[in-house]
């Protein structure tokens, strides 16, 4: 019997590297073909579209796409990352017992509210919002050479943070609860106030929780695809400063993860088109490897440097 | 009142503004947890009728001609308890596993904890492209159906398929829960059952997991309320309509057929009926989101007062 459970925990523990192996394999025609270029290339749209003519070779150019995963995730992570502090700060040390509970019901409500309802209220609230309200009446003039209509940078950024903020504030409360109590003590005992307590003791103490809870956010971020594709704009193009901030803000994109589902589908019958979506794929599981062990890494190397014992639980 | 208090209880001019900036994030993300909720009520409200629920999805372009959503109700609960036969026995006996045998300094412990790891962050769109290459391989034609390419290649779309690519999916999470709830049974009770002679197998089955049974349980709730909110998957392995692929897909004699067809789950009737997809009733894609929401609510809810019972028993 024992043995039948170590097949499950070895089957479990490795199936990770068929999924790679998969996926990789797939998309070696892509990368044999095109090598670095495939993501320093821009042009994606119309690539997908002259792959559907048969007698065409096309090399595709996945650029912008990485531009609009990396622009959209460091908003999220950044945005998560100022009001999940907060929530987690008040959740743990501020909130009155009688708001504690109701308020963590929330969280996780949030947490348990799927990507696609994300994206619809996203699409239904936020895009027309900006639309209306951020969007400058000459924006047209300004930039003739993308269409400025709400679906944008801004939208997914906006979408993607509260998406990720209830698994950043969780695993923030679990660390800033696990500090050892002598550790608020001392604080009080050397006459700090509570605040000072907070912002010099318990949220140091508790950062490799902190920062790991937030690379486990960005992994989410980045592979998030279907509320993404539905308020982004699902234009392959790479914002830029060219017309200031908030241009750049208000320009439309399309991530690695939402151009999968938006082209994957009847498209995966073609090879070539097959193919580079396995490519962006391969991206994706690049990322998030390098995300996950980063976690872990932080939160080694964090502990080694404030000398704390694991502060939180984030073995994920 | 001790000093400890006196500090604490000292008024704090300097940090007001801290506090209340963490009061307000706290009330922002209230307000916009209730307030997509209050929407989802407000706007999906009025469509919800007994014909909402006995109807099938029509693909229709015509405003609010969405049909209803029996068919992707179907296709959720079909979906969920074909992913959670797959992924339960894998899960329970790896978080078994897991805690009771394995050398937590060993270097295969190792291994199989960071394998865990990475997939818990693999995002689901790369578990679909990871399930099409895979089930696309001739040999599993029987998961699915043969594919336009005749024996070449297999269609690699199914009900079956999308079940167990999701149960993988969910299958790290499942595994980080079932197994801190088995570390959480008292040593105690193992100790106990090593004096009466017991062996340590016979143990893990009749004292350990019995003791663990409401965390497990527990843990594959939570799992299926993943499954039921998951879009990407169902996208590229269900086939990416709003109906099932077999016809006459209630008689029985067409079970096999329907498992092996494609099919249409809450999610994906979402995404077609948004404003976002081919479909045009956003009013449906609304109450179909509500219906969803308080599916998912409703897990994660029996979750808790499962979990509670397990503290009550615990104690």
């Amino acid at each position: 019997m024992p043995l039948l459970l170590a097949s499950a925990a070895i089957f479990s523990g490795l199936v990770v590297t068929l999924v790679v192996f998969f996926v990789a394999y797939n998309a070696v025609p892509t990368f044999r073909a095109e090598g670095l270029s495939f993501i320093t290339r821009g042009g994606w749209d119309t690539q997908i579209n002259n792959a559907f003519t048969p007698s065409k070779t096309v090399f595709f150019g996945a650029e912008p796409l990485l531009i609009g995963t990396l622009l959209s995730t460091v908003g999220a992570v950044l945005v998560s990352l100022v009001l999940g502090t907060g929530c987690a700060i008040f959740l743990s040390e501020l909130a009155p017992a009688a708001i504690r509970r109701p308020f963590e019901s929330l969280v996780q409500l949030l947490a348990g509210i799927p990507s696609v309802v994300f994206g619809l209220v996203g699409l239904s609230i936020v895009v027309p919002f900006i639309q209306n309200y951020v969007v400058p009446a000459n924006a047209a003039n300004v930039v003739p050479e993308i269409p400025i209509e709400g679906a944008s940078l801004l939208a997914a950024i906006t979408v993607l943070s509260f998406m990720i903020l209830p698994f950043f504030v969780t695993v923030a409360v679990d660390s800033l609860r696990a500090i050892p109590r002598s550790y608020v003590d001392g604080g009080l005992a050397l006459g700090m106030t509570k605040w000072r307590t907070i912002t010099r003791i318990q949220v140091p103490a508790a950062a490799p929780g902190l920062v790991a809870g937030l690379v486990l956010a960005a992994a989410r971020a980045t592979g998030e695809a279907i509320a993404v594709s539905m308020v982004a704009g699902a234009i392959a193009f790479s914002p830029n400063l060219n017309h200031g901030p908030l241009y750049m803000l208000l320009m439309p994109i399309r991530t690695i993860a939402s151009s999968i589902v938006e082209t994957g589908g009847d498209a995966m019958s073609i090879p070539s088109i097959a193919s580079a979506l396995f490519a962006l794929a391969t991206l994706l599981l690049l990322f998030s490897l390098i995300l996950s062990l980063g976690a872990r890494w932080a939160f080694a190397w964090f502990n080694k440097r404030m000398g704390v014992r694991q502060a939180g639980g984030v073995q994920t | 009142m001790s000093v400890q208090e006196k500090l604490r209880s000292k008024p704090q001019w300097g940090s007001g503004f801290g506090q209340f900036a963490c009061w307000v994030a706290a009330a922002v993300v209230s307000a916009v947890c209730l307030s997509i909720i209050g929407y989802l009520v407000f706007q999906g409200w009025h469509s919800l009728s007994w014909k909402f629920f006995t109807t099938d999805p029509s693909e229709s372009m015509r405003e609010g001609a969405g049909g209803g959503v029996r068919v992707p109700i179907v296709g959720t609960a079909l979906l969920i308890v074909l992913a959670v036969l797959v992924m339960f026995p894998i899960a329970v006996g790896a978080a078994t596993y897991l805690s009771e045998y394995m050398d937590e300094s060993s270097w295969f412990t190792r291994v199989v904890r960071t394998g865990l790891e990475v997939l818990a962050s693999v995002p689901s769109v790369v578990f679909g492209m990871f399930g099409l290459a895979l089930f696309s391989m001739p040999i599993f034609t029987f998961l699915s159906s043969s594919g336009a390419e005749g024996a070449s290649q297999a269609f690699g779309r199914s009900f079956l398929v999308a079940a167990i690519v999701m149960g993988v999916h969910v299958l790290p999470f499942v595994i980080k829960v079932s197994e801190e709830s088995i570390r959480a049974v008292p040593v105690s009770y193992r100790r106990g059952a090593h004096a009466l002679g017991i062996t340590k197998w016979r143990s893990i089955r009749k004292v350990v997991l019995p003791a663990a049974a409401p965390g497990i349980v527990t843990a594959v709730i939570l799992g299926m309320g993943l499954i039921a909110g998951d879009t990407a998957i169902v996208w590229l392995l269900l086939g990416g309509t709003t109906t099932m692929g077999a016809s006459n897909w209630w008689a029985p004699s067409q079970f096999l057929q329907v498992l092996r067809g494609t099919g249409a789950t809450l999610t994906t009737y979402i995404f077609f009926n948004s404003p976002a997809g081919d479909g045009n009733s956003p009013q449906l894609a609304y109450a179909a989101a509500l219906v969803l929401v308080v599916l998912v609510l409703a897990l994660n809810v029996i979750a808790s007062i499962v979990g509670r019972r397990r503290k009550r028993q615990g104690s």
